[in-house]
């Protein structure tokens, strides 16, 4: 390993890329999605929303203050590409984060099981205070909450079938860097 | 050593230390925070866009000699229409330019027409974007028109060094002055509604309580010469269904979009040869 990895603590870092990747990799399901067809039905469209994975692990295996970095990161990243007023992302996702903290004492922290549910739920939240940030400029509110909920069961169903997999990703990274994801020591691994 | 209590909270006040930090934080601070989050970002989603286009042309040299033959065909008898179409159009642009110089009339805008890919397409409940593959390195402006064979696609709302994103008109925050095709009374366009299983539709409001429109005989509505940069005549939609608004002055109804928005490849931007009409 590089002497700079050896010296630094990049667990911020580490959980940062994560879920740039997974950003990313969203991003282009959206773009598919956009428009598609299935079985006879000839117009489908959804959007995939799960800003709620991208706290589970800084809040459940993550040192705090590593992971207050990279859910800051995680929000901002989130907000450049949304039109919504810069810093949203960022302080939802810092709400649910701080709710998580508060009581991880209390949490199984290791498993997946325990994670999708956190992912869950946290997800329901953000969907919930995004839409009614933006529904207001929705002509028709009440047909919009339908999409919002069509779009609500894609996303959670995605959630549940990724979450093991997203946490096992971070998982493996922390181990690439040989580095423990709460003390931050190099012989954990 | 803080006290317990102190210590459970303390995730809370960390929170609260970033929230009172990031509002006192200057607006320039944030825009630059803003741009250089999105360029960080921008190479991915370019690279995502030049890998399909890749991906395309590998699935297209598969295609058997035959095939190309008949699509070649095809393409010749698409070029002679364009020819035809061209020609008119030139005869067109002659005789606006004749008659705005016999009656005095200040010259339409002109554009520039850059052809852009579409990089993504971000199309939720919420909002109706897309990342384009052109920025300030082909002079896109903020307001800039964008449009497509289908007519209208939005407005560019935000410019980057290499790319754009694009609002579109099926998004709930845009808005245009319309009319009806072959009449001046404008209307109040906005997109917004979105559908996981129905192509998108738009509403309008302040429409003339003479318009008539039945499932059979719906009404195709333009781009009125009253909106902003639009030029006047540019496809929006068809009304599919009118009834009369709250105060009975004016009708408000549905406007069904082209499905083709949902799955554009190609748009072009309409640059303004004068900036300050943007």
């Amino acid at each position: 390993m590089p002497l700079i990895f050896r010296r630094a603590d990049p667990r911020w870092l580490v959980v940062f890329l994560a879920n740039l990747l997974l950003w990313s990799l969203l991003g282009t399901a959206n773009h598919y999605l956009s428009r598609f067809s299935f079985l006879w039905i000839d117009y489908c469209s959804f959007h995939l929303s799960i800003g709620g994975l991208f706290v589970v692990y800084p809040a459940l295996r993550l040192s705090s203050k590593h992971g207050w970095f990279a859910i800051s990161l995680t929000g901002l990243m989130m907000d450049a590409l949304e039109p919504v007023p810069f810093g949203t992302n960022m302080i939802l996702l810092g709400l649910v984060y701080a709710t998580l903290l508060y009581g991880r004492q209390r949490f199984p922290r290791e498993g997946s099981i325990f994670g999708i549910v956190v992912a869950l739920f946290s997800n329901l939240f953000l969907i919930i205070c995004l839409t009614f940030m933006m529904i207001g400029a929705s002509p028709r509110p009440a047909e919009a909450w339908m999409r919002v909920f069509g779009d609500l069961i894609a996303s959670q169903l995605t959630i549940l079938l990724i979450t093991p997999w997203f946490l096992a990703l971070q998982d493996r990274s922390m181990e690439l860097f040989g580095i423990h994801p709460i003390t931050g020591r190099r012989s954990a691994y | 050593m803080l006290p317990k209590r102190f210590d459970q909270a303390r995730p809370f006040v960390t929170l609260g230390a970033i929230l009172l930090l990031w509002l006192f934080l200057s607006l320039g601070i944030k825009t630059f925070t803003r741009a250089t989050f999105f360029e960080i970002q921008a190479p991915m989603v370019l690279t995502d866009s030049y890998v399909q286009d890749l991906q395309t042309f590998w699935s297209n040299r598969l295609h058997s000699k035959d095939e190309l033959l008949k699509a070649g065909r095809d393409v010749a008898g698409l070029i002679a229409d364009y020819d035809f179409g061209v020609q008119q159009n030139k005869n067109l642009q002659a005789e606006i330019l004749r008659l705005e110089n016999m009656l005095n009339l200040p010259p339409m805008p002109a554009f520039r027409f850059e052809p852009a890919r579409v990089a993504s397409r971000d199309f939720s409940a919420w909002w109706n974007r897309m990342i384009i593959r052109k920025g300030e390195n082909y002079g896109i402006a903020v307001g800039a028109p964008v449009v497509f064979a289908g007519g209208v696609v939005g407005r560019v709302t935000e410019v980057y060094r290499y790319t754009a994103v694009v609002d579109l008109i099926t998004s709930p925050t845009f808005r245009i002055a319309a009319s009806v095709s072959g009449d001046s009374r404008p209307m109040s366009y906005q997109g917004g509604l979105n559908y996981s299983f129905k192509s998108p539709h738009g509403t309008v409001e302040n429409v003339p309580i003479d318009v008539v429109v039945s499932k059979s005989m719906p009404q195709h509505i333009v781009t009125s010469p009253l909106g902003g940069v639009f030029p006047p005549g540019l496809s929006i939609g068809e009304i599919t269904s009118l009834e009369p608004s709250a105060d009975g002055m004016f009708k408000i109804g549905e406007v069904a979009l082209d499905e083709r928005l949902g799955s554009l490849t190609e748009v072009t931007v309409l640059v303004p040869l004068n900036p300050d009409e943007l």
